[in-house]
């Protein structure tokens, strides 16, 4: 149905589903404080009972909805490696593709934040002499990462253009 | 990032000229009393002291801290010119030393500050691409030897090694903005306009009322916008000369501090026309460049008054300029993709004025019905493309598209294109960048 957003020629790479874990468990860490909050005020408060049941359903929707959108908005990720550019594309309602060619990347970084290495991925980011550029592939296993980081910056000295 | 052992002192090298740390004095006493002087206006002064006498203590404060702090800066400051690079090696307490190899200059600009200007002394800014620490000053340096190591600078930039040619280049002057121009365009400009009828309808209202002090709320603000557009428009464009040499342009502006800019050829990233409401009636327009590292500095509009190629011109010789800059850029002639219709109801009016467009050199977007900008850059600049859609414009079949450059006055977007039109744009922009850098 997309044919929008489908790659000039090749497939879509897709990220690790362990991205979508991640983030589960980012959102349950909130969605969890406010849902104690919600009990504790059911608990405590006798008057103030329909603020925490209100918590509690707040947090209850937000769990469902954030554990939907952390699935879908993993397999929207993608990225793929032509001839002369890397695309990368992403989102579900709001989506975009952006094409940077291999000679206009200035340095690409890999990192790591504590969770997403308990869980071996990595993030590569891909910086242009543009700010707008913003093109970051999150949920990548961590040896793929490191081949993709040593590939871009290969490709980016062999096609290399200056500013 | 520095490995350590590169920060030793080095006791070779040049030191920037002795009477720095008067000028730098004067600076901050400048910047002190201003202070004052506004905080004074909006009510809140120093407790009982008078006004004149936190006047003088805070003048003569900021000369004697500013002095003091510069003759340190001064004295620990050094520049070594070698084969490859620029290094600057400063710091009092924490040395710090930094490097420019040549090849990644993008710019160098010459700032004559009004204080230093009087003591014949210039700031040598050097601008390299990349994020917001990309500027270097060397603050201050007797005129002639700014100019001598610009010369140096920019020749080595361009990959010319060979020493002692110290020959002044030939330069042609192109055009000189007369300064009244520059003034009958800033007065027909919107917000010149709106800033001044609302002091004067604040004015006249608080004298007619006897509520001066109620109206002073509105009269400081507006005032304060009015000045600062009258500085930016007027002050800093006076005598505006665009002359052509070797390597690229040469801007030298303003009337009491003077700024004297270069545009090399091959660093331009793109280029913005710009045609105000008013001034489209006559034909004007305005000019301003793209180059990696100038609008790091921007001030809120976010577009340094650097970036100002042509403050007012008309289209015969705006047109002369870009081609000068970017040969065989077309920009009426190219074949448009406009904005359907159904787009309208993301821009009411504005969709009947977009539209993108490219020939072989160069990409072209319009978009804006009360300051139309037309954005150029050339497909070799290209740095990345971009293709979007939201929810709302899937419904009705759109898209947009993004040609990025380096962040200044250029943004050439597509917004709310047809979605195939959009993803065909993005597909042939990257052949035609991949065609332009080989």
């Amino acid at each position: 149905m997309d044919e929008l957003f489908t790659p000039p020629s090749g497939t879509w790479q897709r990220v690790s589903p362990k991205l979508a874990t991640i983030r589960r468990i980012l959102i349950l860490i909130p969605v969890s404080v406010i849902a104690l909050a919600g009990v504790l005020l059911l608990l405590m408060l006798s008057d103030l009972r329909w603020i925490g049941a209100l918590l509690i359903a707040l947090a209850l929707v937000g769990a469902v909805w954030g554990w939907a959108w952390a699935g879908r908005n993993q397999r929207s990720w993608g990225y793929t490696e032509n001839d002369d550019d890397l695309l990368v594309t992403s989102g579900v309602m709001f989506k975009r593709l952006v094409a940077i060619p291999y000679g206009r990347m200035q340095f690409v970084d890999v990192e790591a934040g504590p969770l997403a290495r308990a869980y071996g991925v990595a993030t590569v980011t891909l910086h242009t002499a543009s700010a707008e550029t913003a093109a970051d592939i999150p949920g990548l296993p961590a040896a793929e990462a490191t081949r993709l980081r040593n590939r871009l910056t290969e490709l980016g000295e062999a096609h290399g253009a200056g500013v | 990032m520095v490995p350590v052992s590169d920060v030793q002192p080095e006791a070779v090298g040049v030191r920037t000229h002795p009477l720095t740390s008067v000028v730098q004095g004067a600076l901050w006493a400048a910047a002190a009393s201003f202070g004052l002087i506004s905080s004074i206006f909006t009510g809140d002064g120093w407790g009982d002291m008078s006004a004149v006498l936190s006047l003088v203590i805070s003048l003569g404060g900021g000369l004697v801290v500013g002095m003091l702090v510069g003759y340190l800066s001064w004295r620990f400051t050094r520049y070594v010119i070698d084969g490859t690079e620029l290094r600057i090696n400063s710091g009092i307490v924490t040395k710090a030393s930094r490097r420019i190899p040549y090849e990644r200059i993008q710019s160098v600009d010459i700032a004559e500050p009004l204080v230093a200007r009087v003591f014949g002394l210039a700031e040598l800014r050097i601008e390299m691409a990349g994020g917001k620490d990309s500027r270097t000053s060397l603050r201050f340096l007797a005129l002639a030897d700014a100019r001598d190591l610009r010369r140096v600078l920019l020749a080595r930039a361009h990959g010319e090694t060979h020493e002692g040619e110290a020959v002044e280049e030939q330069r042609t002057i192109i055009t000189v903005v007369p300064p009244e121009r520059v003034m009958i365009g800033t007065v027909l400009s919107l917000d010149f306009l709106f800033a001044a009828i609302g002091s004067i309808v604040l004015i006249v209202g608080a004298i007619w009322f006897g509520e001066f002090v109620v109206a002073l709320g509105g009269i400081i603000p507006l005032g304060t916008w009015l000045a600062q557009i009258i500085a930016k428009r007027i002050l800093q464009q006076w005598d505006f000369t665009l002359s052509r040499g070797q390597g690229g342009l040469r801007i030298e502006r303003g009337l009491l501090s003077r700024t004297s800019q270069t545009i090399p050829f091959s660093r331009v990233q793109g280029i913005a026309i710009k045609e105000p409401f008013v001034w489209r009636r006559f034909g004007w327009l305005r000019l301003e460049v793209d180059i990696a590292g100038y609008a790091a500095h921007g001030d809120d509009e976010g577009v340094d008054s650097s970036s100002i190629l042509l403050p007012i011109s008309d289209r015969i010789l705006a047109d002369a300029v870009i081609a000068e800059l970017i040969p065989g850029s077309a920009v009426d002639d190219v074949p448009q993709t406009a904005a359907p219709k159904r787009s309208r109801m993301f821009a009411p009016i504005g969709w009947r004025y977009r539209w993108v467009g490219a020939n072989e050199r160069t990409f072209v977007a319009r978009e804006g019905w009360i300051e139309r900008t037309t954005s150029i850059v050339p497909h070799h600049k290209t740095q990345s493309v971009e293709l979007r859609q939201g929810p709302l414009q899937r419904r009705r079949r759109l898209a947009t598209i993004e040609v990025h450059t380096p962040q200044g006055p250029v943004d050439a977007d597509g917004r709310n294109l047809d979605e195939r039109d959009a993803r065909a744009i993005v597909l042939a922009q990257l052949d035609r960048a991949r065609a332009a850098r080989a």
